[in-house]
């Protein structure tokens, strides 16, 4: 028992830390919550869905695409309502409201055309899992996890390395230092888009893998990684990873003595506590109380 | 008849809803998306208390109004500690806590099966009952609600809470307690919704947690947003736009089972399209969250 709720708890802490790293991508970069996101990941499974099942492409050629249609619904929001809504001045609280207006549309959108049950990319048969130290894994979840953590590992890489990746750090850090020196700060948000949704698309397919789609997957799954990125402290990737295995632990092991209904609420109760004395997590250092 | 008198019921639900919310988002600038939590504690309080206890209508909105401006303070004092978007995410923790309590505490709030059969409000020996006494009903705590906001608006406490959704450092220089005033209209916000929801509650006769979700609250927000924050007159333009245009939307001909996503689409794209193009609603005077000058110089100078 407790070795599988360890191994359950790792399967979900996979998933929540490349939801949590694509946000954090994003609201690092451009400083709001864009709530919006989540539509980006429901869309993400449904397009694979969309390609997989109802054209019959192959699996991985439909994750493919399905992974490419979603940064280039993330990078279309940026352009066609961020940018211009910068340009009026807006505050990071008027992106957030939209964000959500964003979220509200595109998610009626999808259950309008794909209907609110529940649909599966997963056509084979049913495996039984193979069993490790008394717990028991399908091979899907494995795929789910080694994807998972190989995506995280990849990214910090493209942060730490690439020109494009330091240039997202440049902006993130201070927006107008990095103005100054020369780095196309518009540009570099497009991007930043561009790659985080791409990863939420990745993600979104990887939750559907493992339990399958319905059209409020995306909130669900974004929710427990913005606890993650809250408690782990957003900028740090480690830190992030950090905060969702946290919260998957005692999700998984929450429910070991109080029934699974409470998951949300121990989530939520979690992040509350962090939100109120711990606001920078575990490994940030950015504090954000009323600064008076 | 009835249906347009249905209609008129809703628009004054929710009007009481958005000016709630505008003394909170549009004076005070606190962007809040725990209001459904407080509408539906107002709503739960009155109608556990007219089923298990069975006491008097006015005694049980009394009650509600006071649970949920408590409510308002347990919500408000750790929230409004913290700023901005962290503030947001706080308050949709609190949203989503409250839904889940209220979906799971099963023996106590009926969970997902919700509360049915909740008593029509008895006034003075008078039964409040069928559409146009309830009607009457709304409108007077609609009236009264626009009477007390609009009387907080104009006092010295209101122009406080200008002064600090136009700046809160300089408030705080000028010897205003800011978290002092952000807590109380806090709690007035949340108390005043709760008439909303206990209207609702005795006008349905039936409650779930359904009614209050965090896409409840966005509603509001956009109401107000749609409306015009700033503005009390704003807050009942806007519900009485954005509670008619999905309605109208049936007389198209829209097949029920879409009506319900249409209904946020257009919320959600009006919510998007005003902070696009005009960022001050209908007939708000302030643009929320735009052209705050001495928070951005303040901020380039840092």
């Amino acid at each position: 028992m407790f070795n599988q709720l360890l191994l359950n708890s790792l399967i979900v802490a996979s998933v929540y830390t490349l939801v949590a790293v694509s946000f954090a991508i994003i609201y690092s970069t451009t400083r709001f919550f864009h709530f919006a996101h989540a539509a980006v990941l429901t869309a993400g499974a449904y397009f694979a869905y969309l390609f997989h099942i109802l054209f019959g492409l192959p699996l991985v050629i439909s994750i493919g695409l399905a992974v490419i249609f979603s940064a280039l619904l993330g990078s279309l929001m940026e352009l066609c309502i961020y940018r211009p809504l910068r340009k009026t001045n807006a505050s990071a609280m008027v992106l957030l409201l939209v964000s959500l207006g964003i979220y509200i549309v595109l998610q009626n959108m999808i259950s309008m055309i794909f209907g609110d049950d529940t649909k599966s990319i997963r056509t084979g048969d049913v495996v039984e899992g193979i069993n490790i130290l008394g717990a028991r894994i399908t091979p899907i979840q494995i795929f789910i996890i080694c994807s998972g953590i190989l995506l995280v590992i990849l990214v910090t890489v493209f942060l730490k390395r690439t020109k494009t990746g330091k240039a997202m750090r440049a902006v993130a850090n201070d927006p107008e230092l990095a103005d100054i020196s020369g780095i196309n700060s518009s540009r570099v948000f497009l991007r930043t888009f561009a790659l985080g949704s791409a990863l939420a698309g990745v993600a979104g397919i990887l939750v559907a893998l493992d339990v399958d789609m319905t059209p409020t997957m995306g909130m669900n799954a974004l929710l427990m990684g913005v606890v993650a990125v809250i408690i782990g402290g957003a900028g740090s990737i480690p830190g992030v990873a950090l905060g969702a295995l946290l919260l998957a632990l005692a999700q998984n092991f929450g429910v070991w003595k109080i029934s699974s209904q409470w998951q949300d609420t121990i989530a939520f109760v979690i992040l509350l506590i962090f939100l109120l004395f711990r606001p920078e997590g575990f490994l940030g250092r950015k504090v954000k109380k009323a600064t008076i | 008849m009835e249906y347009f008198l249905h209609i008129l019921i809703l628009i004054g639900i929710y009007t009481i809803l958005s000016i709630s919310l505008n003394l909170l988002a549009g004076y005070t600038g606190i962007l809040s998306v725990a209001h459904a939590a407080f509408y539906g504690v107002g709503a739960y309080v009155a109608a556990l208390m007219a089923l298990k206890l069975h006491t008097p209508f006015p005694l049980n909105l009394f009650l509600a109004i006071g649970a949920a401006t408590l409510f308002g303070a347990v919500v408000g004092i750790p929230s409004l500690r913290i700023k901005d978007d962290y503030f947001v995410i706080a308050t949709f923790a609190f949203q989503i806590i409250t839904f889940s309590l209220l979906n799971n505490l099963v023996s106590f709030t009926g969970g997902p099966m919700g509360l049915p059969g909740i008593p029509q409000p008895v006034i003075f020996g008078f039964t409040v009952s069928g559409h146009i006494p309830f009607l009457i009903l709304t409108f007077i705590f609609c009236v009264l609600t626009f009477w007390i906001a609009n009387r907080i608006v104009a006092s010295p406490f209101g122009r406080v809470l200008k002064a600090i959704r136009e700046d809160e450092v300089f408030a705080q220089a000028c010897g205003k307690d800011v978290s002092a005033y952000k807590v109380t209209i806090f709690m007035i916000g949340a108390g005043l919704a709760a008439i909303a929801g206990v209207l609702y509650a005795t006008y349905i006769s039936f409650i779930d947690p359904t009614s209050f979700t965090v896409m409840e609250s966005i509603f509001i927000i956009s109401i107000v947003i749609i409306g015009g924050a700033g503005n009390l007159w704003g807050s009942v333009v806007g519900a009485a736009v954005l509670v008619t245009l999905p309605e109208l939307l049936r007389f198209v001909g829209l097949p029920n089972s879409v009506a319900a996503n249409i209904r946020q689409i257009l919320y959600g794209g009006l919510l998007v399209a005003f902070m696009l193009w005009r960022p001050r609603g209908f007939i708000g005077e302030y643009a929320f969250g735009r052209g705050n000058k001495a928070e951005g110089s303040r901020q380039k100078a840092a």
